[in-house]
This record gives structure tokens, sequence and C-alpha cells, in this order.
């Protein structure tokens, strides 16, 4: 058995690494993704007074701030048992819908869509955002960094500042919305419309209308049956910020849903020993390893399975193209992974539309933006949907408000399993015996691994999203054979 | 007249990873009632672009982790070289040559000059603030060679080039 390593810059210790194990005669035996992760999380929060909490976690990772901020907020409130004031949640959204705009236009345009722009074999020198840009127009590439600009600046008008905020308190917020910048959103609201729409316009474009890229979406190398999960609102639609966390199974079917301080009696997680990045799964079905298919314990928390997991969106444009999406592809739920690269733009179209709603409500501007908080601080679970997974913030503390203890289950890591099995899976379809390791194909392998848009930053520490790989062969005592570089 | 900005980038509850931003932190007192402009961040990629418009002339400071080198030990690169540092190389978005390449093609005023210090760390994982002894002990050094190249007058460097270090083989 020969051992296969994609292996992010190994020049840097520390980092995730994919490792394949190849048989005797040149088929894929298995595959490991393996994640290093941060150390001490629980030791460094201890002993901190949990107001500032939220203030914090944003800066564990540079890449979702914001998320760590809303559901750290989110956790405290509840840690002082307050219910916040109605135009401090819409303030909170607001905020949280220009980043989840920010966050998937890098996603989409840096990552994925060079790859379907350019094609998958494409030298990876052309393979990037200005491949991309060369080939669609300046202008777009212009849009694509004036529209992320523009989100942060409405979330640095709504909560101080875009990268780290310290705007959520136990309560609600700093500081409401002035007038003046309340206009202001108003005018560049219609901006971050129609770049969602014109996103998702270029991905009709480019992608559906190749028939060989809509090959490789609904082909079954890029296939996996679990179960999903995302936060709804009262509704049963996609939510960012409010709601129950809902799970349905394979067929769609609805398993459970639960509120915040529940999620420990559904949710658990395994240990593996080559493995320092916990593998969430579903409790009462006991975990069976990495299976899918009915039955299967596992789910993945993500663009695609939020929208599996729901009944729709709560705004008319992004709820037709959700409709088209699964039109498309041929119904609800889709396991078709790739996927999630279109259901990442429905997103974006959703929090585009629900950002112009909410700046359009009258009371957005209302200054009852915090309640002081009145009883004594115990033990609080915040719940958000981050953009890459839905994540779990859980804080106990003394009755000083002192935390004694915490724990998180972040975005990516409720998909560690699912990201192992669309590795092993790509490679097992791609790498045949006798086969050649080639640029391409090592990017395809790695698509597997790109659509999920994994970010360990918070996990662990910067595994890069586009990353260089190396792929090195190995036997069965682990000697290397050969390194494939790019 | 030539725009400079310092960069630094890092996380400064991460151990050494927050080097970068505590030699920014300390270039900017010393820095201060002069037009240079320091920023401390840690963000990288597309927002690198908004961070780098409009300046002539770049430092930036990253952590970096090489195998065989010592913690503490200050390299100095160029943005070819770039592909080893945690931020710089890229974190879930594009690196920066790519950055400032993406710059340039929108039109924008890139810096002509981008000067790179990594510092080797010996621990970017663990959440404590404050780093390990080799890396506090570059800190100040660091940011010495660098006031000085920004004053234009260059000593006698502690940092040395990438190609330079022992085995090097980047």
């Amino acid at each position: 058995m020969k051992r296969v390593d994609i292996d992010p810059i190994t020049r840097l210790e520390g980092h995730g690494k994919i490792s394949i194990f190849i048989n005797d005669d040149g088929s894929v035996e298995n595959a490991y993704l393996q994640i290093p992760e941060l150390r001490g999380f629980e030791k460094f929060v201890e002993g901190l007074p949990v107001e500032e909490i939220p203030r914090i976690m944003p800066r564990i990772c540079g890449v979702c701030p914001a998320a760590h901020h809303m559901a750290a907020g989110k956790a405290v409130d509840n840690v002082y048992g307050v219910d916040i004031p109605p135009v401090a949640k819409k303030l909170r959204e607001l905020f949280y819908m220009a980043h989840f705009i920010h966050s998937h236009a890098a996603h989409f345009y840096a990552l994925a869509a060079p790859d379907f722009v350019l094609g998958p074999d494409a030298p990876k020198a052309q393979r990037n955002v200005l491949g991309l840009i060369a080939k669609v127009g300046i202008e777009l590439g212009g849009e694509v960094i004036k529209q992320r600009a523009v989100s942060q600046d409405i979330q640095r008008m709504v909560g101080g500042r875009a990268t780290h905020p310290v705007w959520c308190i136990p309560g609600g917020v700093t500081r409401a919305l002035s007038a003046e910048h309340a206009a202001e959103i108003r005018e560049l609201a219609a901006g971050q419309l129609a770049f969602a729409e014109l996103s998702l316009k270029l991905f009709d474009d480019l992608v559906l209308s190749n028939p060989q890229y809509l090959e490789l979406i609904m082909g079954d190398v890029f296939e996996q049956v679990t179960n999903y999960m995302g936060l709804v609102d009262e509704n049963g639609k996609v939510n960012f910020y409010h709601g129950r966390v809902r799970v349905v199974d394979t067929e769609g079917k609805e398993l459970f849903s639960y509120s915040e301080p529940e999620y420990r009696d559904y949710i658990a997680e395994h240990v593996e020993p080559w493995s320092y990045l916990k593998f969430p799964y579903i409790k009462e079905r006991g975990w069976q390893g990495f299976v899918e298919g009915s039955g299967t314990p596992l789910y993945q928390a993500n663009p695609l399975p939020r929208l599996n997991a729901a009944d729709g969106m709560a705004t008319p444009k992004a709820q037709a193209a959700y409709e088209k999406m699964f039109e498309t592809v041929g119904g609800k739920p889709c396991h078709k992974l790739m996927v999630n690269h279109w259901a990442r733009l429905v997103e974006m179209l959703y929090a585009a539309e629900r950002l112009a709603e909410l700046i359009g409500d009258e009371e957005i501007t209302d200054p009852n933006v915090r309640v002081i908080p009145s009883t004594t601080p115990k033990e609080g679970v915040g719940i958000v949907e981050a953009p890459r997974g839905t994540l779990t913030h859980h804080y106990w503390t003394d009755e000083n408000g002192i935390v004694t203890k915490a724990n998180l289950v972040v975005g990516t890591t409720n998909n560690n399993a699912s990201i192992n099995m669309a590795v092993k899976k790509a490679a097992q379809k791609l790498i045949k015996p006798g086969g050649e390791v080639s640029e391409g194909l090592l990017n395809m392998v790695e698509m597997a691994f790109r659509l999920f848009d994994p970010c360990f930053s918070c996990a662990t520490h910067s595994l890069p999203g586009q990353m260089p790989l190396t792929v090195e062969i190995l036997d069965r005592e682990g000697v290397v054979l050969n390194v494939v570089s790019r | 007249m030539v725009k400079t900005v310092v960069i630094g980038l890092g996380n400064t509850i991460l151990r050494d990873d927050g080097a970068g931003v505590f030699v920014a932190r300390d270039l900017r007192r010393r820095l201060l009632g002069t037009d240079i402009t320091v920023i401390e961040t840690e963000c990288a990629g597309m927002n690198l672009i908004e961070m780098l418009k409009g300046f002539d002339r770049a430092v930036l400071v990253d952590a970096i982790r090489l195998d065989g080198v010592a913690p503490g030990t200050v390299l100095r690169l160029v943005p070819d070289d770039l592909k080893i540092t945690p931020r710089l190389a890229s974190c879930h978005d594009i690196d920066i040559v790519t950055a400032l390449e993406l710059g340039r093609r929108l039109g924008l005023r890139m810096p002509r000059e981008v000067s790179i210090y990594a510092i080797q760390a010996a621990d970017t994982q663990t959440l404590r603030e404050g780093c390990t002894r080799a890396v506090r002990a570059a800190l100040r050094p660091t940011a010495d060679e660098i006031e000085a190249l920004l004053n234009g007058r260059e000593g006698e460097k502690i940092s040395i080039r990438l190609a330079e270090r022992d085995g090097g083989d980047a």
C-alpha cells in the first residue's frame, strides 16, 4: 500500500494535510484529512469576565470574526438570561447580512469561480482571480472589490468595526444606528443586491450553460448522502441569526430541531486518534464511522445543507433562485456537493435582500438598543449560522460572571467527517491504477475539499483555502516513493 | 513624495503569530509625527488590496514557520518568495502576489516597492497572549531595522535574505 500526502506547504509545520493510501494495484484504499487544532482555548477564556467574550472571540480568527461576535453575543445574552430589545436583534442581523455578502463573495470569486471559468485542468498560474478577470472582464473585478468594501463599510457603520467588532454586549449592542448611517446604508443596499444578482447570473452563464461543468456538478465524484443541518425561522425558512437548528435526514424529512441550550442532547462529538479535530454526529444514532447513506449519524452544515434543511428562503428573489436551483439539480434534498457553490450565491442574494429589508425598517434607528442584565449569570449557549456552517458557543460562569468553562463547535468542524469522505471519494474515483497523479487531478481532489469553504482558522490556524499542494506517495512503511508538487 | 505603509499581520492572542502586529505597534509609536502609515491587521487576501492601495512603498511584517530555522530568526523576503507565511500566502483568500497584481490590473495605485520581514515562530497554535522568549527577543531589533530602512539609513542588518538561510532551498 502506498500513501499520497496532499500537504499545504510542507515547509509550514502545524498545518493540515490530506493523506491518501494507495493499494498495491494503484487503487485508493483510504484518505484522511488531518488538521492540527489550536490549543488552549478553554484555558485562555477561563477566568475572563464573560462580558468580554464577544469582543475576544472575533480575535481568534480574521476570516469570520463577525460570526464569532454574533454567536458569542447571543451566548452571553443567555448567560445573563436577557431578551434583547427588538431593534438590537435587527441591528445584529443587519450587520451579519453584510458579513455574509463579504464572506460568500470572497469564496466564490477567489476560490470557486476560477475552477469553473478557467477549468479545473487550467494551470494553477491562471486558475485564480486574475485569470478570472482576464476572462470575464476587468469591470467585474472592480465590482467585486468595490462591493466587498461596501459590505465592510456597512458593518463599520452599524457595528463600529468590521473586523474586530466590540459592539455586541450582554443585553444588546453598544450603540444605535444613526439616521445618517441608515440613509447611507439604504443607498448602498441596492448595489449589494445588484451584485448578488450579477453573481448568480455569472454562475448561470459560465457554469450552468456549460455541459462539461454541469456534468462535473451532477456526476458521482462529488456526491455524498448525509443528513443536513441549518438554522430555520418560525416559518421553516433559512435564517442566519434567529431560530431553531433543524436537521433533516437523507430524504429531507425532519429528524429533529433544537433550541440553543439543547444542542448537547442532539449532537455528540467523536474523537479519532489521527485527528486533532473532533467529528460531530447525531447523538441518538451513535457513531458508526465514516458512512454515508440512509441511517448515517453524519450531517453536513454549509450553504447547500442549510437550503436542504429549510423549507425555502424568506425573501422573494432568493426564493425564486432556490426553486430554480433545486429544480435544476433534481429536487430536494440535493446530495451533489458542488451545488454548494450555487447555494452559496442563493444565500448571498438572500443576505442582500434581507439587508435591504432590515435597513428599510423604520424601527432600525430606535435608540433603545440594550436592556441591562439583572440576573445572576450562570450558563449560556449561542448559535448562529456562520458562512461555512452552524456555529455554537457555550459558556459556563461562576456567580460573578467569570468564565469557568467553554465549548465551541465551529462551522467547519461539523463537516469534518464529510470533508474526509468527499476527499476519499474524489481520490478513489479519480486516481486509477497505473494512472499518473497529475496537476489537474490534484486540483480535482482539492476541489472536493474546497467546496466546503473550509476554514480551520478558529478550529486551527490558517489552513489556506487556496492551498499549494504537495502530494507524497508513500509505501506501506511510510517510505516516500515520489513527490508531486505544484 | 513617496507614500509608505507598514502593515503588521498576525493574531495577538496566538503566541508568536502576533509577532508582526507587535512590531507594527512598536513602529507606530516610533513613527508618530511622520507621514508613514502603520496598520495592524489579522486580515489578508483581498483585504490587503484596500490596505496597500495608494501607497508607493510597503513594508509587511508577519510570522513564519520554516523547517530548520531557529525561532526568532528574521527573514527578509520579496513577494515572489512568498508562498510561505501564514497570512501572506493565503488565508481563505488570495495571496500577496495575487493581491498586488489584482490591484494593479484594476487600475489602483499599488506599491512598487514591497519589503517583507518574516519572524520565525516557535508556537503559533496556542491561544495565549505574548510571544515565546526567542521571538520576543527579535521584536525590537526587527523594529529597529525597519525604522532604519524607512529613515534611509540602512546599517547592519539582523535579518537574512530567505535564500541565505541555512539549507536555503526555498
